[in-house]
């Protein structure tokens, strides 16, 4: 079959002279438009890393580098800045809150968002590549200053986290009402059984009790170190990834999940949360890590915009955000837009 | 490259990362990536291969054999198993289903077209001899259509283990995507260390397919074969 | 440095404007495509498309330019084929994390990976097109008079086109599949809404809608290949010879 079709090509090519140029046209305009592609490809790449990419938290206008700024303000003429967050719903949200406030008092500014875990984030702000980011003490202090230590208090922590990225260029600017913190939940059934009402009436259950977490749970202070050093707690652990939390729990493979203070899901009482006396989960408010250069450099008005914020990110106002995002699948971008507009920062 | 010396002590290590017993070895997160995409491939091999072979020896089906190729690659893995988990939940059962879905196609496009492309004067010269089908089938078209089947093979075990480490990102735990898909608890080095592992493996599983390939080929066809055999393959693997 | 004890915020009421198609989870919530298609899937498939092309379009070039050669001098062939095989044969996620060590996790290193893929498909196809081409025509053509540049942009590669946009087909495709997992590295393509949807619930309707956008993808693309193949080899519809 084959062999007819070459013959007909070859007698076409035989009988028609002008092939040859419509085929190099041809070929020509493949070419041509492969480097077009890639240029294209090259441009449109290079802007949409720096700039608001999808995912559920992209402004809605435009997904290019140039977000929508307010035409006046105290931000006019200042350098551009470009925030980052990390590749959850909460951190989404936050990076949208404060992106969206600073563009309304005239300030560019590029969001990057799902840049990855803490590592991956703290070592772009401290190349540069990033100019700010929201943070939890906590985490700082466990994650990336390797601290085992407890801070006794919010306050604490907020100073030790604060003297911590001191010393790598950087700093903290006032931290959040609400926490983020580790919480172990259980049904209200399991915890009615076994008179469960804190962290510590777990002892006894020893490893009959399954827990819970996701991996890093296990090797973390924030986890079974401190469960088992604080409340001499050693339950069976089971690795659960975090957004199949709330499944594992209401279906029973685990007894205690892992679960995270400010979820939506806790809305509504349906969960049994166990107290923390000794405060081994930490304390985790949220404060915007920023690089003091870029402080200096975009003059008051921008830690007092943060700083705003900040003050009204309330545990209700966080756990409603979160319920919008994680159960009614609003876009983060929409959600932070709402509340600024209610608030009167947007 | 201090991170690729990091990534190796890693490996080293047997991944365990100090300070933490529980965590599963590498080598167990290896030998388990091994198991489950051993299944996927046998139960693919089970429903792929008799059907492609089949149509070829009695060539029909020639559209369907050819574009279910087509379709099995547009078919982006991690959607497969994103919608798997959305109707059925995550488990081993939806994992290996997702697998079979994969790896059915590229086995049945590769076996059809490997036994469709048996020169015709030699199946009519056995017919003239009096074989019967199963025995042209099992003389005469399998044993000149093994490079062929076995590049279809060969893409379907690799691509096996390269979904069966996507689903970690699916939420599936049980393979070296474990490790891969948690930075957090592993940090770089150890996802780099679990990569370099992948990549081992799937190069080393190619390899050995490729040594049982080379042993099922008679004779003959393997002389006759030297130097375009290469190419035959390889052009069949991404027919 | 502590908060300041502000008045409690005003929290907007979201619940109201909550979906019993979305809190249900069924499977296709059109209101939601709606509302969500400007800010998350439209994005997602843009970028999608951008990703598939730049690569493509590198990984056709590198691979001519080697096909071209291995054409001219019989014994790049091997060497490439062995190269080129041993990067397609590692795992996409592998090969991603593989990347970022020397590149960093951004949109170099999933260009790079994802062209490493097209690389086999690409350039075996183009040599076997060239080297199908029957020796009689060729020398055919070199008795008419015709340069080397001339039979090979006249006679060898219209001829080869067919096994050429057939390679283009196979590896578009391919890596419209693969560009779902490149979120791991960047923060772009149709894998990103995937991702936060398995995050949430699974929440099907965004599952259905960005897969099924992967998917749908890929047909188009290969459609619009073959329509190009068939403009391109007129021979092929000629009904006479």
């Amino acid at each position: 079959m084959r062999s007819t079709v070459m013959s007909r090509a070859v007698t076409w090519i035989g009988a028609r002279a002008t092939l040859g140029r419509a085929t190099t046209r041809a070929i020509s305009a493949t070419l041509a438009l492969g480097v077009l592609a890639l240029v294209l490809g090259a441009c449109g790449s290079s802007s949409s890393t720096t700039s608001s990419t999808t995912s559920s938290s992209s402004t809605p206008a435009s997904s290019t580098s140039t977000p929508a700024s307010a035409a006046s303000g105290p931000g006019v003429g200042k350098p551009a800045i470009t925030i980052g967050d990390k590749n959850f719903a909460e951190e989404n949200i936050l990076g949208s809150l404060y992106a969206q406030a600073l563009q309304a008092k005239g300030y560019k500014v590029t969001l990057q968002e799902n840049i990855g875990s803490t590592e991956i984030i703290f070592k772009d702000i401290t190349a540069g590549r990033i100019d700010m980011y929201p943070e939890y003490t906590g985490v700082l202090l466990s994650a990336v200053a390797e601290q085992t230590k407890n801070p006794a208090s919010a306050q604490a922590a907020y100073a030790e986290a604060k003297a911590y990225v001191e010393k790598h260029g950087l700093t903290l600017l006032n931290y959040t009402p609400f926490y983020d913190s580790n919480v172990l939940a259980t049904l209200p059934a399991y915890a009615a059984q076994h008179h469960l009402s804190s962290v510590a009436d777990l002892k006894p259950l020893g490893t009959q009790v399954t827990l819970g977490a996701p991996p890093e749970f296990a090797t973390r202070f924030e986890g079974l170190l401190g469960l088992k050093q604080e409340y001499g707690v050693v339950p069976t652990f089971k690795p659960i990834a975090i957004e199949l939390s709330y499944k594992a729990l209401e279906s029973g493979q685990v007894d205690v999940q892992n679960v995270f203070s400010t979820d939506g899901q806790l809305l509504g009482g349906k969960f049994k949360l166990l107290a923390d006396p000794k405060h081994v989960f930490g304390f985790q408010n949220v404060a915007p890590v920023v690089r003091q250069s870029v402080l200096s450099a975009e003059g008051p008005a921008f830690a007092e915009t943060l700083n705003k914020v900040s003050s009204l990110l309330t545990l209700p106002a966080i756990q409603q955000m979160n319920a919008a995002v994680s159960i009614d699948k609003e876009s983060a971008t929409s959600v932070a837009q709402k509340f600024l507009q209610a608030n009167g920062l947007s | 490259m201090n991170q690729f010396v990091e990534a190796f002590q890693f490996i080293g290590r047997n991944g365990a990362i100090p300070g933490d017993p529980q965590l599963p070895s590498l080598l167990h997160l290896t030998l388990e990536t091994l198991k489950v995409g051993a299944i996927g491939v046998a139960i693919s091999l089970a429903i792929a291969l008799p059907l492609g072979i089949w149509l070829g020896h009695i060539h029909r089906g020639s559209f369907l054999a050819i574009n279910a190729g087509n379709l099995g690659r547009a078919l982006p893995s991690l959607a497969v198993l994103a919608i798997g988990d959305a109707f059925l939940g995550l488990g081993l059962p939806v994992v290996e289903l997702a697998l079979v879905i994969l790896a059915v196609p590229p086995i049945v496009t590769n076996a059809y077209l490997a036994i469709d492309g048996v020169d015709p004067e030699l199946v009519d010269a056995a017919r003239g001899m009096g074989m019967s089908e199963l025995r042209i089938l099992g003389r005469v078209e399998l044993p000149l259509a093994i490079p062929l089947i076995f590049a279809g093979v060969r893409t379907a075990s690799v691509f096996v283990i390269s979904t069966t480490t996507i689903a970690a990102l699916a939420g599936f735990s049980g393979s070296l995507g474990d490790v891969i898909a948690n930075e957090t608890s592993y940090h770089f080095s150890g996802v780099l260390g679990a990569a370099i592992c992948v990549a081992a493996l799937a190069l080393a599983v190619d390899g050995a397919l490729a040594l049982v390939q080379r042993l099922l080929t008679p004779r003959g066809l393997r002389l006759a074969q030297s130097k375009r055999g290469y190419r035959l393959a390889d052009a069949a693997r991404t027919a | 440095m502590s908060p300041l004890a502000a008045a409690g915020p005003v929290i907007p009421n979201y619940r109201s404007a909550s979906s019993s198609c979305v809190v249900h989870n069924h499977l296709f919530c059109t209101e939601w495509i709606a509302h969500n298609w400007s800010p998350i899937l439209w994005p997602a498939l843009r970028q999608h498309i951008l990703l598939t092309a730049v690569a493509v379009a590198l990984g056709f070039l590198i691979a001519a330019a080697l096909a071209l050669l291995a054409h001219r001098h019989g014994w790049v062939e091997r060497p490439t084929i062995v190269l080129t095989t041993i990067l397609y044969t590692i795992p996409s996620l592998a090969l991603f994390e593989l990347l970022v060590a020397p590149v960093g996790a951004n949109v170099i290193a999933a260009e790079i990976a994802l062209v490493s893929y097209t690389l086999l498909i690409l350039f075996r196809n183009i040599v076997t097109g060239l080297r199908e081409v029957p020796a009689d025509v060729r020398e055919a053509a070199e008795g008419m008079g015709m340069s080397r540049r001339q039979v090979l942009l006249r006679v060898e590669l219209p001829l080869a086109l067919p096994a050429i946009v057939a390679g283009l087909r196979i590896a578009t495709v391919t890596i419209i599949a693969l560009a779902t997992i490149v979120y791991v590295v960047c923060n772009q393509g149709l894998g990103v809404p995937i991702h936060t949807a398995l995050g949430e619930g699974p929440f099907k309707t965004e599952l259905i809608a960005a897969g099924g956008l992967a998917i749908l993808l890929a047909l188009v693309a290969d459609a619009l290949l073959v329509g190009a193949q068939w403009l391109l080899t007129p021979w092929l519809r000629a009904r006479s010879a």
